[in-house]
This record gives C-alpha cells, sequence and structure tokens, in this order.
C-alpha cells in the first residue's frame, strides 16, 4: 500500500533533483570551459609574469630563477629616473592627446551633427583614419616628419622657398609632439563617433525652450549639451585614457623611444628592457608597476565620474 | 542531505573555480620553473630515433636532420646544395624554421632558454653565439672537424667563433666594415686616420652644399658597434680582464666627442639618430652622403644604376686608424652549429661541412658573399682580373686584407646586447648635446658594471 507513493515520491524528488541540478548549476557547466581557458591563457600568464617580477631572470641566465623578492620593483621605484620620466611623458601624452582629441572630436561631432546633407559621407571620410592599422600610421608619419625626404619639410619649402631639414623627430619637444599628432589623428574620429552619438540622442525639447527664453548658442552649449553630454563624454575620454596609456606602436615605428629617450613613454622602455635588453624579470615588475597605477586611475577617474554626476545631479 | 546543500551558489562557484584555475596554473607553472631541458637529451646515449637501415654508401639514410635556419635575401640560394647532400647521405632535411637574423636570433635564444630545441643544427652568428653557449644551447665542435678540414678556413673567422677553448660555429660568409667614399665631389684619397675623416666630414659638408660629410647608423647595436670600432682604434678596450668596463677612458671619449662634434658641425644628417642599416644605405645612394663605413653586402645595390645615384662614383678604402694605429674593422661572421640537444651530431656535422664546402662557398661568392675560405678567395680574385667592375678585385683584395688583419667582434660575451642597449642611449644623448661625453660614458660604465655583475661575472 505504501510503497507505490514511496517510490513515486522518490521518483519525483530524484526528477526535481535533476531539475533543479540542470536550472542551477547549467549556465555554470556551460561557463566552465570559458572560465578555465580564460584562467589559463590570462590567468597563467599574469601569475607567471608576476612570479618572473620577483626573481632575476634574464634571457642570458635563463636557468636562473633565484627568488629576490621585490629587489626589480625598489630598483625601478627608487633608482631608475628613466622609468620615471617615461612615466611621467606617458602621463603628459595622455594628457595632452585625451583633451585635444576630446576638443577637436567635440567640435566636428557637431559640426556633423549640424550637418543638413552629406552627414554619411562625412561619417565615412572622417573614420578613415580609425581604419589604418597602427603600425602603418607610425610609417606614414614616420615619412611625414623625416628631415630630408619628409612631406612637412617639403611643404615648408614649397611656401618659404628655403630648404628645411628640420628634425621633427630628433628635437627635444618636436620629437613628442610629431609622435602627439600621429596618435591624435589616429584616434580623434573615436571621439567623434562617440561624441556625435551622445549629440544626436539628447532630447529636443530643453533646445526648443531655451530657444523661446531666448539663450544663446553659447548659453545652450554651456548649459544645456555639455551637461547632457558628460555620460559620453566621461566615457570615451576613459576608453582613450586606458587606450594611450598602452601607446607602443605608433611610437616604436616613429621613434623606438628615442633618440636619447626624449620620446620613451613606458611601454616603449618595457619592450627595450625587457626584449631588446633581456632583462625579462625588471621589465616583467615593470608592466605591473604600470598596471597597478592604471588601476589606480581607472578608480581614481570613474570615482570622480560619478562624484561629479552626482554633484550635477544635485545642483 | 538537504536541498539546501546541494546547492552551489555563484559566489561558492567562482571560489571552487577560482581554486580549480590556480591549481591547473600552479600545475602549469610547475614545469616552467628551473630547467635545462635542453642539455638533457644530449647527455643521453643517441637514440637514433630516425633510424633505418643503412644502405651501403649511405650513411645517414632514412634519418632526418632538422634545421633552424636563416632566410631571406640571398641566404636561401646555398640550402640548393642540401637535396644534393641528401643524395650522397639518404637523409633529409627539414626546416623547423626560417626567418630573418633578428628573428632566428630571438628564436633561438627562447628556445635555448625555455629548452625545447628540436633541431640539430642551427645558423648562428659570431655576435650572438655567446648567448646560446651560455645557455647551454650548443655542442662544441672541436670533435666533428679536424684540424685538416679547418685548415683552408680564414683563420680570424674561426678565432671569432672560439670561446672557453673550443670552436663553435663554422663560417660560412662574413662581413666587415669598410670606407665608402665618393670619387665625383673631389675626394681625392680617403681619410687614413679618425681625425682626418672628422676634418674632412665638415669640409665636403661645407664646401658641397646638399652633400652631408658622413653619417652612421645611428640608435641600436649599430651605433654602439660603430663607437666601439672607432674606439678600439683610438686604444681603447670595453673590458679589463676582469670583465670590469672600462670604456670611459680617453679613446672612448674621443670617440664619442667625435661623434658629438660631427653631428653638432651639421656635417651628419639631423635625423640620423633615428637611423639604421637600410636607411643609411638609402641616404647613400639618394647621393647626399660624401662618405661613411659600411658593409661591403651592400655592394651590388650600390653599384646598380637603377637604384643608386652613386653607382660608378664612389671606391672603397680600409677603415681609418686611430691614435693607437689600430684600423677600425668591425665584422661578424655567419655559420652553423650544432646544438646540445641534436641526437644526430655526426650527421649534422656532415651536412655543415657539406654547406661550408668549397661548393658552398664558391655559390655564395657568386651572389656577392665575402666567403670563409681562402682557397676559394685566391679563386675568386683571379677571376675578378678580368671583370667589367674596375672595383671589382680591389674590393676583394681588400675585403681579404681586413679580414685577415683588421677583423675585430664585439667582445664575446652574451651580455653584448643587453650592454649596447644600455651604452646606445647615451651616445645619442652625447651626440645631441644632453650629456658632456666623460659624464655620459662614466654612467654607462657604472650601469654596465651592474649588469655584469648580476650576470654574475664578479664571483
Amino acid at each position: 500500500m505504501t510503497t507505490r507513493p514511496l517510490a513515486q515520491e522518490a521518483v519525483a524528488s530524484r526528477r526535481r533533483w535533476r531539475i533543479s541540478l540542470s536550472e542551477r548549476h547549467l549556465p555554470f557547466i556551460l561557463l566552465l570551459p570559458s572560465v578555465i581557458i580564460m584562467l589559463l591563457v590570462i590567468g597563467f600568464p599574469m601569475l607567471y609574469s608576476l612570479y618572473l617580477s620577483l626573481t632575476s631572470y634574464t634571457l642570458t641566465t635563463a636557468q636562473n630563477y633565484d627568488f629576490i623578492g621585490l629587489k626589480n620593483y625598489a630598483t625601478l621605484l627608487f633608482d631608475d629616473p628613466l622609468f620615471w620620466a617615461s612615466f611621467g611623458r606617458t602621463v603628459l601624452f595622455i594628457t595632452l592627446a585625451v583633451n585635444i582629441e576630446f576638443l577637436l572630436g567635440l567640435g566636428i561631432a557637431h559640426l556633423i551633427a549640424r550637418a543638413i546633407r552629406g552627414q554619411s559621407v562625412a561619417r565615412t571620410l572622417i573614420m578613415m583614419p580609425m581604419m589604418f592599422a597602427p603600425i602603418l600610421v607610425g610609417f606614414q608619419f614616420k615619412w611625414f616628419f623625416n628631415a630630408q625626404v619628409g612631406l612637412v619639410n617639403n611643404i615648408l619649402y614649397a611656401i618659404t622657398g628655403e630648404p628645411h631639414f628640420i628634425p621633427w623627430l630628433i628635437d627635444k619637444p618636436l620629437g613628442f609632439i610629431s609622435i602627439l599628432i600621429a596618435e591624435i589623428w589616429m584616434s580623434t574620429p573615436f571621439m567623434v563617433v562617440i561624441l556625435e552619438a551622445g549629440i544626436l540622442s539628447l532630447p529636443q525639447e530643453p533646445f526648443e525652450a531655451a530657444e523661446v527664453d531666448g539663450a544663446s548658442g553659447w548659453q545652450k552649449f554651456r548649459h544645456l549639451t555639455l551637461p547632457m553630454l558628460l555620460p559620453f563624454i566621461y566615457t570615451a575620454m576613459a576608453i582613450r585614457s586606458l587606450d594611450i596609456a598602452r601607446a607602443y606602436d605608433v611610437v616604436q615605428i616613429m621613434t623606438g623611444g628615442g633618440p636619447a629617450n626624449r620620446t620613451e613613454l613606458i611601454w616603449t622602455y618595457v619592450n627595450r628592457l625587457a626584449f631588446t635588453g633581456q632583462q625579462f624579470a625588471v621589465g616583467a615588475a615593470m608592466s605591473y608597476i604600470t598596471v597597478i597605477f592604471s588601476w589606480i586611475f581607472t578608480w581614481w577617474f570613474f570615482y570622480n565620474v560619478i562624484k561629479s554626476r552626482w554633484a550635477g545631479g544635485q545642483s | 542531505m538537504s536541498e539546501k546543500k546541494k546547492k552551489v551558489s555563484r559566489r561558492e562557484f567562482l571560489k571552487l573555480s577560482g581554486i580549480a584555475g590556480g591549481a591547473a596554473a600552479l600545475a602549469a607553472c610547475a614545469p616552467a620553473a628551473p630547467q635545462a631541458p635542453a642539455e638533457q637529451p644530449a647527455e643521453q646515449p643517441a637514440e637514433q630515433p630516425t633510424q633505418a637501415p643503412a644502405v651501403v654508401g649511405k650513411p645517414f639514410a632514412g634519418k632526418t636532420l632538422r634545421m633552424h635556419a636563416i632566410s631571406g635575401a640571398n641566404y636561401d640560394e646555398l640550402y640548393k646544395l642540401i637535396p644534393a647532400w641528401e643524395e650522397k647521405t639518404g637523409a633529409k632535411v627539414e626546416f623547423v624554421f626560417k626567418g630573418n637574423g633578428f628573428e632566428t636570433d630571438k628564436r633561438l635564444v627562447q628556445d635555448f632558454a625555455a629548452g625545447t630545441v628540436d633541431y640539430d643544427v642551427c645558423w648562428d652568428h659570431s655576435s650572438f653565439f655567446s648567448q646560446y653557449v651560455k645557455a647551454g644551447g650548443l655542442e662544441p665542435l672541436d670533435n666533428y672537424f679536424s684540424e685538416e678540414e679547418l685548415a683552408d678556413f680564414i683563420p680570424s673567422l674561426l678565432d671569432a667563433t672560439r670561446k672557453d677553448g673550443h670552436l663553435w660555429v663554422i663560417p660560412r660568409h662574413f662581413d666587415i666594415s669598410c670606407l665608402h667614399y665618393r670619387t665625383d665631389i673631389g675626394i681625392e684619397k680617403p681619410p687614413e686616420t679618425w681625425d682626418e675623416f672628422k676634418q674632412m666630414a665638415i669640409d665636403i659638408t661645407k664646401n658641397n652644399p646638399g652633400i652631408f660629410g658622413t653619417q652612421f647608423a645611428g640608435k641600436e647595436e649599430a651605433l654602439t658597434g660603430r663607437w666601439y670600432e672607432i674606439q678600439t682604434a683610438e686604444g681603447g678596450e670595453l673590458f679589463n680582464e676582469k670583465w670590469e668596463p672600462i670604456f670611459n677612458g680617453p679613446a672612448a671619449v674621443k670617440a664619442a666627442t667625435m661623434l658629438a662634434e660631427l653631428y653638432q658641425a651639421g656635417a651628419m644628417p639631423p635625423d640620423m639618430t633615428n637611423y639604421l642599416w637600410e636607411d643609411v644605405a638609402t641616404q647613400w645612394v639618394n647621393g647626399i652622403i660624401g662618405m661613411y663605413t659600411e658593409w661591403y653586402g651592400w655592394y651590388s645595390f650600390f653599384q646598380d644604376p637603377n637604384s643608386s645615384k652613386v653607382a660608378g662614383k664612389f671606391d672603397l678604402a680600409r677603415q681609418p686608424k686611430g691614435d693607437a694605429g689600430i684600423h677600425s674593422g668591425w665584422a661578424g661572421h655567419h655559420g652553423f652549429s650544432i646544438t646540445k640537444a641534436s641526437k644526430e651530431k655526426e650527421m649534422a656535422a656532415d651536412l655543415i661541412k657539406w654547406l661550408t664546402s668549397p661548393d658552398g662557398n664558391r655559390l655564395e661568392a657568386k651572389l656577392g658573399f665575402l666567403v670563409s675560405r681562402q682557397s676559394v678567395w685566391d679563386e675568386i680574385i683571379a677571376e675578378a682580373e678580368g671583370s667589367d667592375d674596375p672595383l671589382a678585385k680591389k674590393r676583394l683584395e681588400l675585403a681579404l686584407l681586413q679580414a685577415r688583419e683588421d677583423f675585430k667582434t664585439p667582445p664575446l660575451i652574451a651580455e653584448w646586447i643587453p650592454m649596447s642597449n644600455i651604452v646606445y642611449p647615451i651616445l645619442q644623448q652625447i651626440m645631441l648635446g644632453d650629456k658632456e661625453p666623460q659624464a655620459g660614458l662614466d654612467e654607462a660604465v657604472e650601469k654596465t658594471y651592474e649588469l655584469m655583475k648580476e650576470a654574475g661575472y664578479y664571483g
């Protein structure tokens, strides 16, 4: 009498358990291969390079994995002025590039958004620099700024009638300015795309009301466009900041960080130290220091974004 | 077991995944830790993995030889001799890698460091082999090549790759720096000393608008090497017998000062510090350089009127001397080595003998390479007598003289490139006026001392 209901209950229980297992765990099981692959592909190299950064490993003493603790970090932080010079130059590079790209991007985005005809053509043209591989941009600007046969000096010759051999890539401020121009040329379209999308998505009612109230163009921009565009601006600037913090290929092709370390950014220095100089462990330590600074910067940046938006909401 | 216990929360799942991943990563780390597997197979008795019944007269029948080789330009032409060797020996050659010199070096360094060598013969270079020796990657060649077999090779080439009492590389061809000067702008006699060179470069610039007196490749090992050969001619040494860097003495300072003075006088192109080998060669064929030191290997390019504005308008000379009465002569040679991990070392040696044979040398000489055997030099110099090229015979005789008397490699240490990585930015700073020569070289010496100390040279 009682066996059948019990058996049915057991079967039902097992079925529930199976359903429960599949419903609750299936997503995790499906994700598991990706998690394992991510751990192996990203986690393992990171752990391994962290381990390397704590050793005296170099490519010329490949069997020497002596654990030396934080010595490489201490050397870089307290005994390597070149590291700090490269770091400072990278921060300056990011600051200038992001802000100039933002100003140019905002201006161009406005022009395109206000254009009555030819918007799509303008948008396509403006995006062209994004279609080039950074390495090609590097070669292109290396030729532009060549002292003997470069486009820039030839234009100056055509204008002035006098030969100019300005060493754009060698001179102290000009070398830095040259790589900055290449970076800005390559990446301003990204700002344009994001900011134009923001401008086109703004509601029209506040602008119409401001128009009725007799607000000037600048007032509308200052008090309506800019505040409403802030989320787009912050997002674009955050992405670009992190992107430029990784700047390597354009600079490596144009100047290699030289001459005399005049255009050395943090990643060209890592490359020179770790690969050319074969100081793998020191290079790994430098990479970790840079990544940690990037994390701090990202946190600080988003903290300020949220703070300013909150403050903007309160006002 | 309650329902609650069966559930796995996301947090637990991530924790478990993290532990599993961490364990996997640690497990993966374990074999990558201190290791020298590259050396292990060599210690074992030869396993003859490709063993097959030997055919009479074909000593390596059925076996496969794996090769890690340089490629590009004319380097591959020599490999056309391989089918004949395969026919003679019954073996097969399999290329596991082909790339340019720097790619090949990078791969070799990494393979030797990681212990992943699975080839028998590798390309080698007199500037790079010390790193491979230090990593324990190469087999000494003394037992595979008799004195008689080595007798025909130019002795300085063999000496350039003797280290720790062993021979490590069999030379295939070499190159050495040589003074190239324009005959169409009134240079009647090449400079004999570096002092004369400096003054002539300044005068050429002054008297020939649009032409720079001279140039050097201005970065990386190219710049360090040029400065090294000048300071050697001035009587300087890079290291003392204890491998302590001493290149901040008067000779080294004089060499660095000369580079700075030439640059600051405008006798060299303003963006020279951004030039490498191809760039200086391009400047030369564009006809805007009066004289400079260059490798012989570019000769056919320079004499081709389709690519060069200076074809037929230049001459060659021995490198200038310094105060020590020594001619400069930065040199290097390409060759072949046997890996320590090879299980077929006899077969590897046999292939190297074949590729560096007089036939191999003759084939490469026709391509314009400066080859490694004296007997072949005698042949090609005799043949050059009847050449239409007025420089053909002079070029060969000069190169042979330089190979015999001026052949100087960088120091045979694995730290040469890392050291160069310290020195060249400082040389650039000196040239651009950012640092005084003495202060700059003092700093370079200090940093190099630290490098050598870290590498274990001082106990």
